[in-house]
């Protein structure tokens, strides 16, 4: 018997194709098939939370028994902000069935959120740069205007629902670069509902402040203030947009003036000034 | 954004290098396999019965790492399904080079053939690290005359 080793034919076990190309064409299929994904589950998922009634909101909190912000020494300040609250609802017309709590954090944090439940949590860090209550009550508008909205379930429903699909799918293809990219294409994608959320509250905030006081004076005094803590970004304009989760403050403080004009609201009247006491309930949270 | 410059900054590194050196490594190989013909190396158990030879084990052992750009690939492939196409030539490398080294071995022992030549691969890495190992190994036949000859030069 013979033997011999002839040279193996190329191509026979590896493929020629262009490497760049197919990877280009995988990560594009990728891209949309998650963005789709996130779309339908987003909509889906918000669209059954806020089916969801608000006293189940208000059930699952008392359930948890979740604690918010600090109460050392602020009963006065939650007070005022509690108050300002319900003065803010109902320049809202937020409906009876629903109710908002105001609690305080101490924490130098400028920023305040409504959660669900509605539960608003205002940090120190923000309520020490607020110059008069106008400007409170356009942040105190925004965050009810989100709870009117159910807009904290919704998030909740629509982002554990793409969530738990983006996992299910990145998972698929490993921890690895790949399906750190496509992870970040679907935070991406939830980006652009948060930001629809974001503007729709402050439509309806703007609209509370003329209820409220009669003009919009004071509630660009809020992006002003928010682009100031934000800093200059090395990020341009237009990235940043489609990146971040709200609105820029500059496009928010357009759509303020843009609103008034559209509504005939006036942009200047009396700013009313905080409670007397109101730097001295905040310095006594020092 | 920094994550996103990072990821295509390894991934072009990736595709270059990787590539340089796949082309490189293949180049080398056919240009080894073409000089290495003349010993024959079959997955046959049956020598030929009219010689006497001497046994020798013989082993070409290889780990091959992936690139990042190869297993980027990868896993975006495994998200979709279907031919592993960048883990393929890695494989085929792989399994060539450790074959050259097992002929590279029984060359050295003067070897007339190797017979019941057996191939093993197993992944040697973990988390993001892909690398494979192949071994190759078989029974190199030396005629007992030379086999001395060849020692005691």
């Amino acid at each position: 018997m013979e033997f011999e080793n002839r040279q193996p034919q190329e191509g026979i076990n590896t493929v020629r194709e262009n490497p760049l190309l197919v990877f280009f064409k995988l990560l594009v299929g990728a891209i949309i098939i998650i963005v789709v994904l996130v779309i339908i589950l987003q909509f889906s998922g918000s669209w059954i939370a806020k089916k969801v009634p608000f006293r189940y909101e208000l059930a699952l909190m008392e359930k948890v028994d979740m604690e918010f912000g600090t109460t050392d020494n602020s009963a006065e300040l939650e007070a005022y902000l509690n108050e300002l609250g319900v003065r803010v609802a109902q320049a809202l017309s937020l409906p009876e069935t629903m109710s908002v709590q105001v609690h305080y954090d101490s924490s130098e944090v400028f920023n305040a959120y409504a959660t669900i439940g509605g539960n608003l949590l205002f940090y120190k860090g923000l309520l020490k740069k607020m110059p008069n209550e106008n400007t409170l009550a356009m942040v105190m508008a925004h965050e009810i205007a989100h709870v009117m909205h159910r807009d904290p379930i919704a998030g909740l429903g629509g982002g554990v629902a793409s969530m738990v699909a983006l996992m299910v799918l990145t998972g698929q293809s490993g921890t690895g670069a790949a399906g750190n990219v496509l992870n970040q294409t679907g935070m991406l994608t939830s980006t652009q509902f948060t930001r629809k959320m974001e503007e729709a509250a402050d439509k309806a905030a703007l609209a509370a402040m003329v209820n409220l006081y009669g003009h919009t004076n004071g509630a660009n005094t809020l992006f002003e203030l928010m682009e100031n803590v934000a800093g200059d970004s090395a990020v341009p304009n237009w990235l940043e947009r489609f990146a971040a989760t709200h609105p820029l403050s500059a496009d928010r403080a357009e759509s303020v003036v843009l609103q008034s004009i559209e509504n005939n609201w006036p942009t200047d009247g009396v700013l009313t000034a905080l409670p007397e006491n109101y730097s001295l309930w905040l310095r006594g949270n020092l | 954004m920094i994550q996103l410059g990072i990821f295509i900054s390894l991934l072009i590194v990736g595709f270059l290098f990787g590539r340089i050196a796949e082309k490189r490594h293949f180049k080398s190989i056919v240009a080894r396999e073409l000089a290495s013909n003349s010993l024959v190396a079959v997955a046959s158990r049956f020598p030929p019965e009219n010689e006497n030879y001497e046994q020798h084990l013989v082993v070409g052992n290889v780990v091959v790492a992936s690139d990042y750009f190869k297993s980027a690939m990868a896993s975006l492939i495994n998200f979709f399904g279907g031919r592993v196409t960048p883990f393929e030539s890695l494989l085929d490398r792989a399994r060539r080079e450790a074959i050259l080294r097992m002929k590279h071995e029984a060359s050295l022992l003067d070897a007339k053939f190797v017979f019941n030549v057996k191939l093993e691969t197993s992944r040697i890495a973990t988390g993001q690290v892909g690398a494979v190992e192949v071994v190759a190994y078989g029974t190199a036949l030396t005629k007992p005359a030379m086999h001395v000859e060849a020692i005691s030069s």
